[in-house]
């Protein structure tokens, strides 16, 4: 045996005794090693091949190994003095971040809770969609003017069934058309997603956001219904003490159609100089009303004999609310340093 | 559409309070964006005459003057480079309110100032002003400022497309009065349109897309001075008022009445014909730009030319200009949908085009005709109407709804009012019986029983909804989409990931610099920036874009995550996929801590992340992926959901990068759909009961050729009886095992629900593991 042969065996035994030596029990580590047949007393016994001129060396090294394996075996709770236990306690913990979800995420996970109780179930929507689903279908004709307060992304060289450029959903509505045309009522369903609109980036406004969409159809739905949903749904979100108020409003998908008010979060309408409410005291916070007759007829519903109400809501303004960002790029940014802030 | 209060008023018998109105309007539906206040805010200033002028003892840029208001002189002291003896100006005594503030008695360096002369800010009129304000030379002196300048509030409202009826100063008063109860007074207009001196001229509709057109000459208009109410009302709702009368009067009676009309010179036409245009005809606007024109623009032409874009845009060549005297008015009703396309296609948008889209009611017609003849008539009482023509060429049917009061109900969730409802109903249609309506011509929106409701809801306020409701319980359904995004956070929460929102747009150069094939992608066709141009077909530049962000913010650890959407295209078919992007960097204790050393993520970490996320279940096909070598495609019960690894170094360096060992995987959430609904995370929920023996341990050292991969090894000796688990604690390489060796330790433990194992027993197992060993893979004991 080589002097290299040998120092090599040695080294193998250390990494073996390094990985294995908290696994078990000192007794077993001592035997494994020194005992009679231990690793490291076979391979002790063999420095008597090596060369005499290396046996001090490999002797050496052999030993030190030797005594190491033997400290650690030996060492045990009573040769330990208490002194030696004593540890600043004040020394710091390991720090942990456990801020996983995203603020967006936390009040989606908020607002379907609080929907889930009330009975409606999630279904999803593409975000490529057709003109008949994102408009048409919702009582927006070809050329309607209500059009125009959705600006549309287009998508170039894909078409639909009419030769219509596919488009980004300017809204989560689609999926009320694609949901009442698969299943049949009594339906409560709601729908959260991204958005896109065509709207340059700013505080307040993103050509992508997310949405919620919500809508309950059944025999006799009506406008006390819906209020009564909403105030719910409010009350999970801001607190016993939220207010609504309805106000008219025009979507071309429901009539009657409201406005959704939310009494101010911060001031409760108590701070003329909120800068929140801006002094008024009330948040616009959805849209909402009686699904319109033609978008049920749209769907193959009587309007005679289904009603329903639908909502709907940027889920990016709740944010900034429960979370006090007041602006929406924050929230797209994705700087670490508030991400993990968020818990 | 801004609204001007003090015009508005005109309508009412009596003036409503300004609070009432805004409160009304927002009640009906009108969304009031801002209010503002013009006029002067100030008490106590008065008109008065600069007498004199001296420089300032101690001061070279200031003057002292003495001014009268008539009954009293003062001395005061002025800083304005614009005073001048002999002028009129505002003054201030002390004691006056300017805006929010009192003046006082003041001494400016060393001379006592009784007073101030005003600037037109100072005293609230404009909100920027260069100098003192100079008044007209005739002015009384002493008048109080506000008995000059009268103040005045603009409203700016927001009108959705429903309420089209009302985008005029005249519509707004109507709903006003019909829905908050104000009184109307009836405008003045000129009801006995006769012609005094006839002139033959021919006026023919050529298109089915004309609905109405009423053509009127008057001759001989001579006074061309806009008078003052019209000039100072257009000026305030912001429409530049140009100072004749023949073009701002068209203006005027527009956002009065709400109806669109085009005066055109007598003398630059031979006639009025209503058609299509030819495909590629030409016409020069108004606004100076050539429009090219194709068969389905309606426009306005006479014999030798085009006039005008019906409903849209006059024509240069047929203006009015100063020397006009001889018009001829337009007052027409156009197919809504045709107007609007027609802007869409010519890419303009007016104040006509935008009411015309919106509809305009068919009679509104009449009204606009002798309103304009009244105001012509006003200031030009020498003026002759030499022409009249009213051609209908498309007729409105009357629209009668029953009101049936139990649907309205249903819709409503409220008692129905049966008197209220009475009430607003003959308030719109005089001849209501309480059963048939009439749908007024003007409120085109008006087509079922669902928008009765809301009217009514209006009438007596969305307040009176109340919050009641018969739902039934329900249970929800649960969502496997949603359960999985649920799961997943919580699980990456472990390894103190974040989650991301990013934009699913990303440019052209994004696309190119992962090396994606661009033609598989779904571009924008009017994207807002080159930026955002397309859809993105892979999670990865955005991640990327993350990690940059946070790495210049000097984050030592970056573990991000998204769930979003992909998007290809395939044979002309979108493939949009639900999915979520891992990304990690940096090191795996983040944060200094004394206890341990830092330890920078390697592929291991990666994997550690993703098979915790399924449970152990998934297997790496080690094949390398589209970003890098050192990775692979993840496989869940042999269906591909997943690829990554360690991305490119030449990818990072495209995204400005500068670090390495950056891990990225995307996994296809909708192949999870199968395994989420199967038992896979049911197992999860039920816990197999622990043995009540003890186990056993064993190790095994091994050297074996490196060309075994790890998981064919671990795959053969997987089914030996009795292994509860097989552990890896080692791997070691050495020149000294041979050529290509590698040497595993394996820590095996065996258990039984039956007993304990021998050490004969243990030993017999590890005996029967390493002969798989060594005849499948030649393995030898270490």
């Amino acid at each position: 045996m080589t002097k290299e042969e040998w120092l090599s065996k040695l080294f193998q035994i250390e990494h073996y005794f390094d990985t294995i030596k908290n696994s078990y029990p000192k007794s077993d580590i001592r035997d494994i090693f020194l005992g009679k047949k231990g690793e490291l007393t076979l391979l002790l016994k063999k420095i008597s091949e090596i060369p005499v001129e290396h046996r001090k060396e490999v002797g050496l090294k052999g030993n030190e190994l030797k005594k190491m394996i033997e400290e650690f075996v030996t060492e045990d709770y009573e040769n330990v003095s208490e002194v030696l236990n004593e540890i600043d306690i004040t020394l710091p913990s390991k720090k942990i971040n456990f801020s996983f979800r995203h603020p967006i995420t936390i009040t989606l996970s908020k607002i379907i809770e609080s929907f889930k109780k009330l009975g409606f179930s999630l279904e999803w929507g593409p975000l490529v969609e057709e003109d008949f689903y994102n408009f048409k279908a919702l009582n927006f004709p070809d050329h309607h003017p209500a059009r125009d307060m959705q600006d549309t992304f287009y998508i170039d060289g894909l078409f639909d069934s009419e030769g219509k450029n596919l488009i980004l959903r300017t809204h989560t509505s689609p999926v009320q058309i694609r949901t009442m045309l698969k299943y049949k009522p009594p339906l409560r369903v709601i729908s959260p997603g991204r958005v896109f609109r065509s709207e340059a980036v700013d505080a307040t406004h993103s050509f992508v956001f997310n949405q919620i969409e919500g809508f309950y159809v059944d025999s006799k739905v009506n406008m006390c219904d819906l209020k009564w949903a909403l105030e719910n749904f409010i009350k999970d979100l801001f607190g016993n003490s939220a207010k609504i108020k309805f106000m008219p409003s025009y979507f071309p998908f429901v009539e009657p159609g409201a406005q959704v008010e939310v009494s101010c979060v911060f001031c409760s309408g108590r701070n003329i100089n909120c800068k929140v409410c801006k002094g008024v005291g009330w948040l616009e916070m959805l849209g909402a009303g009686i699904i319109h007759p033609n978008v049920l007829k749209n769907c193959g519903y009587d309007p005679y004999q289904w009603s329903g109400f639908a909502f709907g809501a940027g889920i990016e303004r709740f944010t900034m609310l429960l979370f006090g960002i007041d602006d929406l790029r924050t929230l797209y940014e994705n700087d670490l340093r508030i991400l993990r802030q968020v818990v | 559409m801004k609204i001007v209060y003090s015009w508005l008023c005109e309508y009412f018998e009596s003036k409503p309070d300004i609070d009432f109105l805004v409160t009304t309007l927002k009640k009906l539906g009108f969304g009031v964006e801002s209010i503002q206040k013009i006029g002067p805010d100030c008490r106590g200033v008065v008109t008065a005459k600069v007498l004199e002028v001296k420089k300032h003892p101690n001061a070279d840029r200031l003057k002292v003057c003495r001014v009268s208001t008539g009954s009293e002189e003062y001395e005061v002291v002025c800083g304005a480079s614009n005073v001048k003896e002999g002028i009129i100006v505002p003054f201030a005594t002390v004691g006056a309110k300017l805006k929010d503030s009192i003046l006082k008695k003041a001494k400016i360096r060393g001379i006592e100032s009784c007073g101030m002369i005003c600037s037109a800010s100072e005293i609230g009129i404009e909100d920027n002003s260069d100098g003192i304000m100079i008044l007209d030379e005739n002015l009384q002196l002493g008048v109080d400022i506000n008995d000059i300048f009268s103040r005045d509030y603009i409203f700016d409202i927001e009108i959705t497309p429903n309420l089209s009826y009302a985008l005029s100063h005249w519509g707004i008063a109507r709903e006003l009065s019909i829905f908050g109860g104000l009184k109307l007074k009836n405008i003045p207009v000129e009801n006995n349109i006769s012609i005094t001196k006839y002139l033959d001229f021919s006026i023919e509709i050529k298109t089915a897309d004309c609905y109405r057109y009423a053509g009127i000459i008057v001759k001989n208009i001579k006074n061309k001075n806009t008078p003052f109410f019209i000039f100072d009302r257009l000026k305030k709702i912001g429409v530049n008022p140009k100072g004749n009368f023949l073009i701002d009067l068209s203006n005027y009676v527009m956002f009065e009445l709400g109806q669109p009309t085009h005066f055109f010179d007598l003398s630059k036409i031979d006639s009025i014909i209503v058609r299509q245009a030819l495909d590629g005809e030409k016409f020069i606007g108004l606004d100076g730009n050539i429009y090219k024109l194709s068969e389905d623009i309606m426009v306005i032409a006479d014999n030798k030319k085009v006039l005008a874009v019906a409903g849209i845009i006059g024509g240069i060549e047929s203006a009015i200009d100063n020397s006009t005297s001889d018009i001829l008015i337009e007052v027409a009703n156009f197919n809504p949908v045709s107007i609007r396309s027609s802007a869409k296609k010519i890419n303009i948008k007016t104040d006509s085009s935008y009411r015309f889209e919106r509809t305009v009611d068919y009679n509104l017609i009449d009204l606009a005709i002798k309103r304009i003849i009244f105001l012509i008539k006003q200031t030009n009482p020498q003026a002759e109407i030499c022409f009249f023509k009213d051609i209908k060429n498309v007729i409105p049917k009357d629209f009668n709804l029953e009101i049936d009061i139990r649907k309205i109900e249903d819709i409503i969730g409220i008692k129905v009012d049966t008197k209220m409802i009475f009430d607003l109903l003959k308030s719109m249609d005089n001849s209501f019986d309480g059963k048939f309506f009439k749908v007024p011509s003007y409120r085109h929106d008006i087509k079922s029983i669902w928008d009765i409701s809301e009217e009514y809801l209006r009438y007596i306020g969305y307040d009176s909804i109340e919050t009641k409701s018969f739902m039934q319980t329900f249970k929800s359904k649960d969502d496997v989409f949603w359960e999985i995004k649920d799961e997943f956070s919580r699980r990456l929460s472990v390894f103190g990931f974040n989650e991301c929102y990013t934009y699913d747009l990303v440019s052209l150069k994004d696309i190119k610099e992962i090396g994606f094939n661009v033609n598989e992608c779904i571009k924008i066709l009017n994207p807002i920036s080159s930026d955002f141009e397309y859809l993105r077909p892979s999670g990865l530049p955005s991640m990327l874009k993350v990690l940059r962000y946070n790495i210049n913010r000097d984050i030592k650890s970056v573990k991000i995550y998204e769930f979003a959407n992909t998007f290809i295209k395939n044979d002309n078919k979108i493939e949009e996929k639900r999915k979520l992007f891992i990304l990690m960097w940096g090191f795996n204790n983040e944060w200094e801590w004394w206890k341990e050393k830092k330890v920078l993520i390697d592929f291991f970490d990666l994997k550690t992340v993703i098979d915790f996320l399924f449970n152990y279940e998934v297997e790496w096909l080690d094949k390398g992926f589209n970003f890098g070598i050192n990775g692979g495609v993840i496989v869940l019960n042999d269906k591909e959901i997943g690829w990554g690894g360690e991305v490119k170094k030449s990818i990072l360096k495209n995204f400005d990068i500068k670090v390495d060992n950056v891990f990225y995987v995307e996994i296809d959430i909708e192949q999870l759909r199968d395994s989420f609904e199967s038992d896979f995370y049911s197992l999860l929920k039920k816990p197999k009961k622990p043995s009540q023996y003890q186990s056993g341990i064993r190790d095994l050292s091994i050297i074996i050729d490196k060309k075994y991969k790890f998981s064919e090894i671990r795959k053969a000796i997987l089914d030996v009886e009795d292994i509860e688990e097989i552990r890896l604690i080692d791997v070691y390489e050495d020149s000294k095992l041979g050529k290509d060796k590698r040497s595993f330790t394996f820590r095996f433990i065996f258990s039984s629900y039956n007993k304990t194992f021998t050490d004969e027993e243990l030993n017999k197992k590890i005996e029967k593991i390493f002969l798989i060993l060594k005849e499948k893979f030649y393995a030898s004991l270490r």
